[in-house]
């Protein structure tokens, strides 16, 4: 079949190969960077396990992104364009309505390698704007911000944890009042988002307090992933153990 | 000499160019190998229906986005994809803890290792998930699997840990911008995420910048 082909194989672990290189060039770069401004090795070593340890639940979803997209699309294309600039919902949407132009649907399989082209192509020209508006635009976005940041050190903090505040704001808002679709009750806000909400900043107050009043210096890195880990198992316990009466979503 | 942020942006340029060769490269090959060229009126209207979307996004993910992510982190982030509910959680996750500033050279460089072995991590558990777990990974996924409610739950359970470590310490910024964006969902339901992302940010740095006019941060 030609959705998982030698091909196609081939070409996926070649850009997969691309990803890699490109990730251990900037990691040692950077590496190396850091022990020239004198970084010590404890805090970059802490920097990677925090952030492999923080990736790994996120990455098995995407992992379920690309099972999903299998059905239709054989598990190649999906996993090709998750590891690449891929996002869970992007790829799912952009896969979807290139199917629905040839009346078609991503719960159905692709049959024909016109139509597979086609939808490459669409998922592909879609996606790589971003890796055009980079090469123009960082640098001079990244100067204003370095700029800024070097003439009011304690204005420069505010806005810039102002500025994670309102991107973390949006996610929670839709937690909070966001709509799902009908036939699905576990999309939307409802009872089951709030309180796993609820349990993941419960868990990260506790536990940086914790961090703090015991000097726990190893337990910092654990904090978040833990939370965020702990939170998804109360959202298994929840919607076992809620009468179901209770788990509802508040619109849809 | 050139300055680490100067090289950072050069290589990055190229990482961008060939990123995007390397991605036409699987449709062109397709293409040969079957000699299956779709016809073009139906790419064009399945583009129709994306881009405007996708591309419109993507302007504002690398507004709001790449002064979070530093240099390095950015062209690695763009790259590999996953930025929501990956690389910047995971980048915001690392500064935070070695206790760098954001947009100094400290904290570009932290940022960077964090998203690479963010990218390292994700990029080699898709590539397992899809090889060994193939078999048995729609059972975890399946809607009546018992593991189902942690992965749809997936959003609130990453964005109230990250919240609450900023809450602990900016609570007086983290009102505004929570509230703002449940009124515009209360009111306009349908709003994309991206748009939304937009509101909230402008909110919450507008509100951080009169509080700090006021001297209450």
């Amino acid at each position: 079949m030609f959705k998982e082909s030698k091909l196609m194989y081939a070409l996926a672990a070649a850009v997969i190969l691309f990803v890699i290189a490109q990730s251990v060039f900037f990691l040692v770069k950077a590496w190396k960077q850091g022990k020239k401004l004198g970084l010590s090795s404890q805090t970059m070593r802490g920097t990677v396990t925090s952030s492999v340890l923080f990736s790994i639940a996120p990455a098995v979803s995407v992992v379920a992104t690309v099972i999903v997209l299998a059905k239709a699309l054989g598990i190649v294309l999906p996993w090709i364009r998750l590891s690449v600039i891929g996002n869970i919902t992007y790829e799912t949407t952009a896969a979807e309505a290139a199917l629905n132009v040839f009346n078609s649907s991503v719960s159905e399989p692709v049959q024909d390698p016109q139509q597979f082209a086609a939808i490459i192509w669409v998922m592909t020209v879609g996606c790589i704007f971003p890796l055009i508006l980079l090469p123009i635009f960082l640098k001079s976005i990244q100067k204003k911000i370095g700029h800024a940041a070097a003439t009011n050190a304690k204005l420069a903090d505010v806005i810039s944890a102002a500025a994670f505040i309102g991107l973390i704001a949006a996610f929670i808002a839709r937690s909070i009042v966001g709509v799902g679709t009908k036939d699905n009750p576990a999309d939307g806000a409802g009872t089951l988002s709030v309180l796993v909400l609820v349990v993941s900043v419960l868990l990260m107050v506790i536990l940086t307090k914790l961090c703090d009043r015991f000097k726990l210096k190893w337990l910092e890195n654990f904090t978040m992933p833990l939370s965020m880990i702990g939170a998804m198992g109360a959202a298994i316990l929840l919607t076992r153990y809620l009468p179901p009466e209770m788990l509802i979503e508040w619109r849809y | 000499m050139k300055s680490y942020f100067d090289k950072v942006h050069t290589w990055g340029r190229i990482s961008c160019i060939t990123t995007i060769c390397v991605l036409f490269l699987v449709p062109i090959v397709f293409c040969i190998h079957y000699n299956a060229w779709p016809p073009l009126q139906g790419v064009l209207k399945g583009l129709a229906a994306v881009m405007p979307l996708y591309w419109a996004t993507a302007v504002a993910e690398v507004i709001s986005y790449a002064p979070l992510l530093g240099a390095g982190g950015s062209y690695l982030s763009f790259v590999t994809g996953n930025i929501a509910n990956l690389k910047l959680p995971c980048a915001i996750s690392a500064i935070e803890n070695a206790k760098v500033r954001p947009n100094t050279e400290e904290g570009e460089v932290v940022t960077t290792i964090s998203i690479a072995a963010s990218s390292l991590t994700t990029t080699v558990i898709i590539a397992l998930g899809v090889l060994l777990f193939r078999p048995i990974l729609p059972k975890i996924t399946a809607p009546e699997s018992v593991f189902a409610p942690a992965f749809q739950q997936i959003i609130p359970a990453l964005f109230g840990a990250i919240g609450a470590s900023y809450f602990i310490r900016h609570l007086k910024i983290s009102v505004l911008p929570i509230l703002a964006g449940a009124l515009v969902l209360v009111f306009v339901p349908s709003m994309q995420i991206g748009v939304l992302i937009i509101i909230t940010i402008v909110v919450s740095i507008g509100g951080a910048y009169l509080m700090y006019k006021k001297n209450w941060v």
